[in-house]
């Protein structure tokens, strides 16, 4: 089956590279053309994301998680292809968690750094992750932007994705060092904001973190923009019978037998 | 499951997603007297847009030995990566500071060998018991020690006035002045180079980091003067 | 053309009150021409857990062979059903593991919770996970599907609602779909039991 050694399978890549030669357009991954950002402030750092999922034109999911957890300190914003975000992000945390068992120290933002870099290095671009990575150790808070080719820049407030550009001029507008806490997620809010009504990839709602050295508020939805601007005041109602039953078929449940073994013999 | 890919986000913030983060960039370094100075812009940028406008282009391989990088961001970062650790290795293992020509060496092994690969211009400079040197490694990966190097997009700018101004007996802040000044005038011409001046001088006394703001730079011909 | 549709599909998951529902349309056709009219999307892993394999067909049931042998294999180490979160994790890296080959096939998973709650999930093709508190669609005509469940799915319906939404969403979305129909068959799944219930539809 060939899923026990761990890393990418490319058995199918001849196949897909052959049909692709005879016309057939691979199909598009989704993408989280995306609002990220994050700043440093006073003791700790913000990081905000947009909440839109999209596959070409099509909004994917109105309302995903961007926000990724690395580490308890630890947290990373994800733009481009949301499979890759998601997967990478994943296998850095559980690097890091088996990282903290061994070492039994808290984990350092530049050790997720450095892997999360090398690993989008060694396969130079085609892991197609943007990120932003924040959090506070034992040297302080950091935030740091990642691209897919594997760069990293160490920056007081960092933007990513297709709204990086909106995100930024808010950035440059209202960026001051050591901002307080509300300060501080007022401005990241306002540049996804910026973001979400003015790029087209990026859209719904804005989703926060806060990390401080004395733990993390993950503000799922923080700002709801985007409710539904329609109302059906009486929801259409189908009375049971309305779809066109030609069969049914009730599957009975298989309950699974739990056998009661007999005790071991330990004497 | 749209077989249609229409509108993903703008396309200058799409070009971010596809293309590598580049250093179009000026650094230089010279070596005088006592020592040698580095210097480089600090513009990162992916396509049009400025990914970085402080970035340090200029990175420690030892105390005593540093590195300017040009071309792809990823790729010089990996090789300062992988000779910072065999050099502190190495150190490690001989207890006592390496010379920079053997630094110089170990970025030109890593570049040479994975030149197809690569898309990495490098400068590393240093001190050690016989003075200042400067090794140039162009794209292709050949080793030159040179009196002063050049490097990145805007070089191409500068050659002529670093040719007419460079002295072989230059002073440290004579040094510093030269290396300013053509970072100044490569800064203004080439709009892949920008941002603010970042200096690093190497001697006896060990290396020291100087930094000039963008608007604190004095303007060159035909520039406006930052506004106070 | 997209491989996406050389076979064509129509898939829907809902979650209701307590119970979840899944569907699918019955064509199977090879581009323009129709090969069979019983061809379901839909599997059944265990009671309460159904996988929908949209995208090419030669695909979607390798998958559905990987997905019931790994399915079998944690069934005998484990004695006990996988939940469906687990699963949908199961699926999605089974997927990006072939991130730069993959299947051209987009999931959707629909089960209960072992606490009784509506779990609805789907993928695109290299794995990218997207749990949902309302629907999840897939096909060659999503924009249908997905125009229909925006307006026809509300919070908390029953088993019985959960079934008729469900159906007209389909029947309509497949309805403006060359590549899908003839027919559709539809499984709820509650506490005690599941119910499929196969529909007429248009035939052309």
């Amino acid at each position: 089956m060939g899923s026990n050694g761990g890393g990418f399978s490319f058995d199918l890549c001849k196949r897909n590279a052959l049909l692709e030669r005879k016309g057939m357009a691979p199909p598009s991954a989704w993408k989280t053309g995306t609002t990220i950002a994050g700043v440093v402030f006073k003791d700790g750092v913000v990081l905000g994301a947009d909440t839109r999922s999209t596959s070409g034109s099509t909004v994917a999911d109105k309302n995903c998680e961007k926000i990724h957890y690395i580490a308890p300190n630890i947290y990373c914003c994800g733009a481009g292809t949301a499979a890759d975000t998601m997967n990478v992000t994943a296998m850095i945390s559980s690097a890091l968690d088996l990282h903290r068992y061994a070492t039994g120290r808290e984990s350092r933002i530049v050790t997720a750094m450095t892997m999360l870099k090398s690993h989008l290095f060694k396969y130079q671009g085609h892991v197609s992750a943007a990120l932003v990575l924040g959090g506070v150790d034992l040297n302080g808070p950091h935030l740091f932007t990642i691209f897919p080719h594997g760069s990293t820049d160490c920056l007081p407030y960092a933007t990513m994705g297709s709204g990086s550009l909106n995100a930024m001029s808010v950035f440059e507008a209202g960026f001051k060092e050591d901002m307080s806490r509300e300060e501080a997620m007022a401005l990241v809010a306002a540049a996804i904001r910026s973001g979400v009504y003015n790029d087209l990839g990026s859209g719904s709602n804005v989703d926060l973190c806060v990390i401080t050295k004395d733990g993390v508020d993950y503000l799922r939805n923080h700002e709801l923009l985007m409710g539904k601007t329609y109302q059906r005041e009486f929801p259409v109602k189908y009375p049971k019978g309305t779809a066109p039953v030609i069969k049914e078929r009730v599957i009975p449940l298989t309950a699974l037998e739990i056998t009661e073994g007999e005790a071991m013999d330990t004497s | 499951m749209a077989s249609s890919r229409l509108v993903a986000g703008s396309a200058v913030a799409d070009a971010e997603f596809s293309r590598d983060i580049s250093l179009g960039t000026t650094i230089i370094a010279v070596q005088f007297a006592g020592g040698v100075v580095l210097g480089a812009d600090s513009r990162t940028s992916s396509g049009s847009y400025v990914a970085n406008r402080t970035q340090d282009k200029i990175t420690p391989l030892l105390d005593h030995v540093y590195l300017c990088r040009s071309g792809s961001a990823s790729d010089t970062q990996a090789i300062a990566g992988y000779v910072q650790y065999y050099l502190a290795q190495l150190q490690a293992e001989r207890g006592g500071p390496v010379r920079v020509e053997t630094a110089a060496m170990m970025a030109m092994q890593m570049a040479y060998g994975n030149k197809n690969a690569l898309q990495a211009g490098l400068i590393v400079a240093g001190f050690d018991a016989d003075g200042g040197s400067v090794y140039a490694i162009p794209l292709g990966g050949t080793l030159l020690r040179v009196p002063f190097a050049i490097g990145g997009s805007g070089s191409a700018y500068i050659t002529g006035w670093c040719d007419k101004n460079w002295r072989g007996d230059m002073s440290r802040d004579e040094a510093l002045d030269f290396v300013r000044n053509a970072l100044r005038h490569a800064m203004a011409r080439d709009s892949s180079s920008g941002g603010c001046v970042r200096t690093v001088v190497i001697d006896a006394a060990g290396a020291s980091r100087e930094f000039i703001p963008g608007p604190k730079l004095q303007p060159t011909y035909d520039e406006l003067p930052a506004p106070a | 053309m997209s491989i996406y549709t050389y076979n064509g599909a129509a898939i829907i998951a809902m979650a209701g009150k307590d119970c979840v529902a899944i569907g699918s349309d019955l064509r199977f056709g090879v581009q323009l021409q129709t090969m069979t009219t019983d061809y379901k999307k839909v599997f059944q892993i265990h009671d309460k857990l159904f996988v929908g394999l949209g995208g090419l067909a030669t695909d979607a049931q390798t998958l559905h062979q990987r997905l019931m042998f790994r399915h079998n294999m944690y069934k005998l180490r484990e004695e006990r059903d996988m939940k469906p979160s687990t699963f949908g994790n199961l699926v999605s890296s089974i997927l990006y593991e072939k991130r730069f080959g993959p299947y051209f096939a987009s999931p959707v998973v629909a089960g209960l919770e072992p606490d009784g709650k509506p779990f609805v999930c789907g993928m695109d093709s290299i794995g990218a996970l997207e749990t949902a508190e309302d629907f999840i669609v897939t096909g060659t005509n999503s924009e249908s599907l997905f125009g229909m469940c925006e307006s026809m799915w509300r919070p908390g319906l029953e088993a019985d609602e959960l079934f008729e939404v469900l159906s007209q969403c389909l029947l309509s979305g497949i309805d403006r779909d060359a590549l899908a129909g003839w027919g559709a068959v539809v499984y709820v799944i509650t506490k005690d039991k599941v119910v499929a219930r196969t529909l007429k539809g248009r035939m052309d």
